[in-house]
């Protein structure tokens, strides 16, 4: 797979998932495998990360806006970026199920049509969009469906708030697999600013993640 | 000894990690690769988190995350870093955290020291304990150790890499002229700090915000030393940045932080000088 430096990407439609989670559908098709990532240049000094994912047939990302270099990514229509970055996620035998909030809502799609991961999205804020997914509004119906949902499958991806994923691994134990976010300033295994301690020592989120083993965290 | 570069442009050390880079890189473009800083023992780095940018700066505090020098000799010896030293001069950068450390780093690279076409010794990160800034605060200990690397590696560029904190710039050259060492890197990050969602980060700021005390710090030096060698580091983004380090006296340029704004940067920014040039 060819790693692109600097190409620029199009935007060809935006819409809004919540109040603040924007999905950004690109016209180019990257090639990437579930759980890899590009880093995005903004008015910031450091590009910053997003994990790739569809939206339907497209290429997509879904975007927080949380502050200024977030804020100005959503609203443009043209981009400059390299990707893609990070360990391709391969799942385990079996069926899996894929949770995600609004933020990853794009990652669930590509593992549901990668992997065929069932997809639940669990979100405190109202959906302002059609999607084609399960999901649930607010902490507790949250963790009565985790609770519902434990035992059903043979692995479960979560991709959201340190909160969700350590409720998810908490209550499910075996099987659970979390996609950290850490500030990054490269993407690529050079700054070394990335890291996170994790049972087995330091590991970098860029290289060694962004998916890692619920068993292997620190939460 | 002369340090001929065939460009101006060098990747700073520790934002360019261990070659990283060279795949948005173009050969031809860069003078040389600096590696990260290698200390005599393996470092598992400063506890997350470590890295914040703002839109003028960068800081961090990653601690000097690296093998150690004797994993590093070994890999070097088994061809780990070969893609490297095919394609582009690379300066190896040592560090350490306490004067002993300082000369003994010296030795144990020796088997590969000629691998390098300079080594950069780093005099001033902010983010470990004793090592680079409470070395050099002590003139006489930095001294000695000046005089002892001197020694140990006698047909080496030597490259002092100093920061503005804990000495004078203008002392810092002296040293590097009166202990015989071949080139002065100016300057290294400036400690700072920055609120987090949970707390403050402090760490070595880098970044645009750096270009004016750089600048100024080159200036002086070369006020002082007609001939010696000067690497100019910080807040290095567009070829016009480059010139003007070289306008002040600098005979090289370093780029770190702006590989992370644009990994390409190196090639964007060689173009642009020719351009102006041609
Ligand atoms: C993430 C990061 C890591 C760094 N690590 C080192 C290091 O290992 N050794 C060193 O001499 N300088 C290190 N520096 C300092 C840079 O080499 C450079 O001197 C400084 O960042 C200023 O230049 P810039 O504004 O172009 O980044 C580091 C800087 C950054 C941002
Ligand atoms: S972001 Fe630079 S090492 Fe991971």
């Amino acid at each position: 797979m060819h790693r692109w430096e600097n190409k620029t990407i199009h935007i060809k439609k935006r819409f809004k998932l919540t109040d603040d989670t924007y999905i950004l559908v690109l016209r180019e098709h990257i090639d990437f495998i579930p759980g890899q990532f590009i880093m995005i240049e903004n008015p910031m000094a450091t590009r910053k990360p997003f994990i790739l994912g569809y939206f339907g047939e497209d290429t997509a990302l879904a975007i927080q806006v949380k502050g200024k270099g977030t804020r100005w990514i959503v609203n443009q229509s043209v981009l400059k970026a390299h990707y893609p970055l990070g360990k391709p996620f391969i799942p385990p035998q079996g069926k899996g199920i894929t949770i995600v909030s609004p933020a990853s809502l794009t990652f669930g799609c590509s593992m549901f049509r990668v992997y065929g991961t069932d997809v639940l999205l669990g979100s405190r804020k109202e959906i302002l969009t059609d999607i084609p997914f399960t999901y649930v509004i607010g902490d507790s119906a949250f963790a009565d469906k985790i609770r519902e949902i434990k035992g059903h499958y043979d692995y479960y991806v979560v991709n959201g708030s340190r909160g969700m994923e350590k409720f998810v691994y908490d209550t499910v134990g075996e099987g659970v697999f979390v996609s950290l976010e850490e500030y990054m300033a490269c993407g690529i295994g050079a700054c070394k600013g990335c890291a996170i301690q994790t049972k087995d020592g330091i590991k970098h989120v860029c290289t060694d993640g962004p998916i890692f083993r619920g068993d292997e965290i620190w939460f | 000894m002369v340090l001929n570069l065939r460009s101006p442009l060098v990747v700073a050390s520790g934002p360019g990690g261990m070659g990283e880079y060279m795949e948005f890189i173009d050969p031809k473009a860069l003078g040389a690769y600096i590696l990260k800083t290698i200390t005599l023992h393996h470092k598992e780095g400063a506890t997350p988190p470590r890295i914040r940018a703002g839109k003028d700066f960068v800081i961090n505090r990653i601690g000097l995350e690296n093998p150690g020098i004797d994993t590093f000799v070994e890999d070097t010896v088994a061809g780990k870093y070969d893609h490297l030293f095919d394609r582009v001069p690379v300066i190896l950068s040592l560090g350490g955290d306490s004067p002993d450390e300082y000369k003994e780093i010296a030795r144990r690279a020796l088997p590969i020291i000629d691998r390098f076409i300079a080594v950069e010794y780093n005099f001033s990160c902010p983010n470990v304990e004793a090592g680079g800034l409470a070395i050099v605060s002590d003139r006489m200990v930095l001294k000695d150790i000046m005089v002892s690397i001197r020694d140990i590696l006698k047909d080496t560029f030597l490259i002092a890499k100093f920061g503005i904190e804990g000495i004078f710039v203008e002392q810092a050259s002296e040293m590097v002229k009166d202990t015989g060492w071949n080139g002065i890197t100016l300057i290294n990050t400036i400690r700072g700090i920055v609120k987090t969602h949970d707390g403050y980060l402090r760490g070595g700021i880098s970044g645009a915000v750096l270009k004016p005390i750089g600048m100024r710090a080159v200036y002086e030096v070369r006020q002082r030393h007609g001939d010696m060698f000067i690497m100019a580091s910080g807040g290095v983004y567009a070829p016009g940045d480059v010139k003007d380090y070289l306008e002040v006296g600098a005979n090289a340029v370093q780029i770190g932080s702006a590989l992370f704004k644009n990994p390409s940067i190196i090639g964007d920014i060689h173009e642009g000088l020719s351009d102006k040039s041609s």
